[in-house]
C-alpha cells in the first residue's frame, strides 16, 4: 500500500516534469518562427503541441532509463527517481524564470545523479557515462550547430541576397513552418520518451511490470504525450523571447538557417546514436545564424549567461536531487517524505505563479512579434 | 574515461550535420530563387526563361522534400 502511494506520487511528478519539459522547450521549435512572423505565437505553439503529441507515438522504443550508464541501476528506487525529478523540475522552473534556455534532459540526469549520490555515495555515479552522455554532447552540440547555421546563412545570403526582399522573406517564412514541424515532431519523439521511460522504470521497481525490457502500457504513452503537449501549448514565453529576439534580432533567412541548422544537427546525431540536447543545438544555431551575418549582431553577454546556465544545470539539479532525497529519508522509507515534498513544491509553485499573475499579463505573454 | 566517448560518431557528426544543413539551405534557396525569377520572367513575357527558372524551383523543392522525408525516417527508425 505504502509503495503504491509512492508510485502514484512518482507518476504524478514525472508527468509534472514532462509538462515543464514541454513548457521549457517550446522555444526550441517556435521562437524563431514567432520572431520572424512566420506564424502567430498562438498558432505556432498549437502546431508545436500537436506535433509533440504525435511525435510521442512515432517511436516507441523506450529508453528504459534516462540515466542508464550514468548511475548504478541497482540503487535506483522510486524515491531516487522522485528526488531526481524534483531536481529537474526545480532547474526547469528556475531557468524559465530567468528566461534562459537549458537542457531538460541534463537537468533530469543531474537530478538522478544527485539523488543516487545521496542514496549510495560516489560509487553509484559512473564518471565515464557522465562524460559520454552529458559533458561531451554539451560541448559538441552548440559548436557544430553554430558553425552549420553560420555557414548556412552566408550561403543563403549569397544565393538570394540580390532578389527583392518581399518574396525572399515570404519564402523563408514558409520554409520555417516545415522546419518548425520537423523540430516539434523530433522533440516529441525524444522528450516524451524520457517520461515514458521514467514511469516504466518506476512500475518495474514497484513490481507492476516484469520482463527484461517491457513495453510501456498505453496509459503511460498517452499521459506522457498529453503532458508534454499541454506544456508546449502553455508556452514558456520568457524563453521564447530570449531565443527569438533577445540573442539576435533575426530576419526570416536567419530564422530558417537557425531552425534547419539545429534540426540537422539533432537528426544527424540521432542517426549516429549520439545523444545531443535540442536546446543546446538550437541555441548554438541561433548564435551561428546571427554571427554569420555580423558578429556584433549577437548579444554575447546574454550568450554568456546562457552558457553559465548550461554549466550549472548538472550540479544545481544534482544538489536539489540530493537534498530532496536526504529530506525524504528524514521521514523514513515510506510515503510521508515524498508526500511532504510534493505538497511543499505545489505551495511554492502556487506562490511563484501567484506573484507572476499579480504583476499582470504582460510578463506572461510578452513576445516580440 | 576518454575511451567512453565515441570519437568516430563525433567526427562523422562534425561533417555530416553541416553538409545536411548546407544541402537543405541550397535546396530551399533554389526554390525561392527559381520561383521569384520565374514569376519575374513571366511578367516580362520571357516564357522559356520562366520555364527554366520554374524547373530549378521544382528541383530545389524535390530536394527539400527528400530531406524532410529522410528526417522523418530517422525519427521513425531510431533506436
Amino acid at each position: 500500500m505504502e509503495s503504491d502511494i509512492i508510485l502514484v506520487i512518482v507518476v504524478a511528478t514525472a508527468l509534472a516534469f514532462d509538462f515543464t519539459n514541454g513548457f521549457h522547450d517550446t522555444a526550441n521549435s517556435v521562437a524563431t518562427s514567432i520572431s520572424t512572423r512566420a506564424l502567430a505565437p498562438r498558432t505556432a505553439v498549437t502546431l508545436a503541441a500537436i506535433l509533440n503529441f504525435a511525435g510521442a507515438f512515432i517511436s516507441l522504443k523506450v529508453a528504459a532509463t534516462i540515466a542508464s550508464g550514468i548511475v548504478d541501476a541497482d540503487i535506483v528506487t522510486t524515491t531516487v527517481i522522485f528526488a531526481g525529478l524534483i531536481g529537474a523540475i526545480f532547474w526547469n522552473l528556475a531557468t524559465w524564470y530567468f528566461g534562459l534556455p537549458s537542457s531538460s534532459s541534463h537537468a533530469l540526469i543531474g537530478g538522478v545523479v544527485g539523488a543516487a549520490f545521496a542514496a549510495a555515495g560516489a560509487d553509484a555515479v559512473k564518471g565515464a557515462g557522465l562524460l559520454e552522455k552529458v559533458i561531451v554532447p554539451a560541448l559538441v552540440a552548440p559548436v557544430v550547430a553554430f558553425l552549420a547555421a553560420g555557414a548556412a546563412i552566408l550561403l543563403a545570403y549569397r544565393m538570394v541576397g540580390r532578389l527583392h526582399p518581399g518574396p525572399v522573406n515570404r519564402g523563408y517564412r514558409l520554409g520555417q513552418i516545415a522546419s518548425l514541424s520537423l523540430l516539434s515532431l523530433s522533440h516529441g519523439t525524444n522528450d516524451a520518451q524520457k517520461t515514458m521511460g521514467i514511469i516504466t522504470l518506476a512500475l518495474i521497481a514497484n513490481g507492476d511490470l516484469g520482463g527484461a525490457n517491457p513495453d510501456p502500457p498505453m496509459w503511460v504513452i498517452v499521459s506522457a504525450a498529453t503532458a508534454i503537449a499541454l506544456g508546449t501549448y502553455s508556452g514558456g514565453w520568457r524563453i521564447i523571447r530570449t531565443m527569438g529576439s533577445r540573442i539576435i534580432k533575426m530576419d526570416p533567412a536567419q530564422g530558417f538557417s537557425a531552425q534547419t541548422g539545429g534540426a540537422a544537427v539533432i537528426l544527424t546525431a540521432a542517426h549516429l546514436g549520439f545523444p545531443l540536447s535540442t536546446t543546446h543545438s538550437i541555441t548554438g544555431a541561433v548564435l551561428g545564424a546571427g554571427a554569420g551575418k555580423r558578429l556584433s549582431a549577437v548579444r554575447w553577454g546574454l550568450a554568456g549567461n546562457i552558457f553559465l546556465a548550461w554549466v550549472l544545470t548538472l550540479p544545481c539539479a544534482a544538489a536539489v536531487g540530493a537534498l530532496t532525497y536526504g529530506f525524504t529519508r528524514i521521514f523514513g522509507t515510506g510515503a510521508a517524505g515524498p508526500l511532504i515534498v510534493s505538497a511543499s513544491l505545489l505551495v511554492l509553485m502556487a506562490i511563484v505563479f501567484g506573484k507572476r499573475v499579480q504583476r499582470g499579463p504582460a510578463l506572461t505573454t510578452a513576445v516580440d512579434t | 574515461m576518454i575511451a567512453a566517448v565515441d570519437t568516430d560518431a563525433l567526427l562523422e557528426l562534425a561533417w555530416v550535420a553541416p553538409l545536411a544543413v548546407l544541402t537543405v539551405t541550397i535546396a530551399w534557396a533554389l526554390v525561392i530563387r527559381g520561383t521569384t525569377l520565374a514569376l519575374e520572367a513571366r511578367r516580362n513575357g520571357r516564357s522559356v526563361a520562366a520555364a527554366l527558372h520554374g524547373l530549378v524551383a521544382v528541383a530545389g523543392g524535390a530536394l527539400f522534400m527528400a530531406a524532410l522525408v529522410f528526417g522523418l525516417l530517422i525519427m521513425i527508425s531510431k533506436d
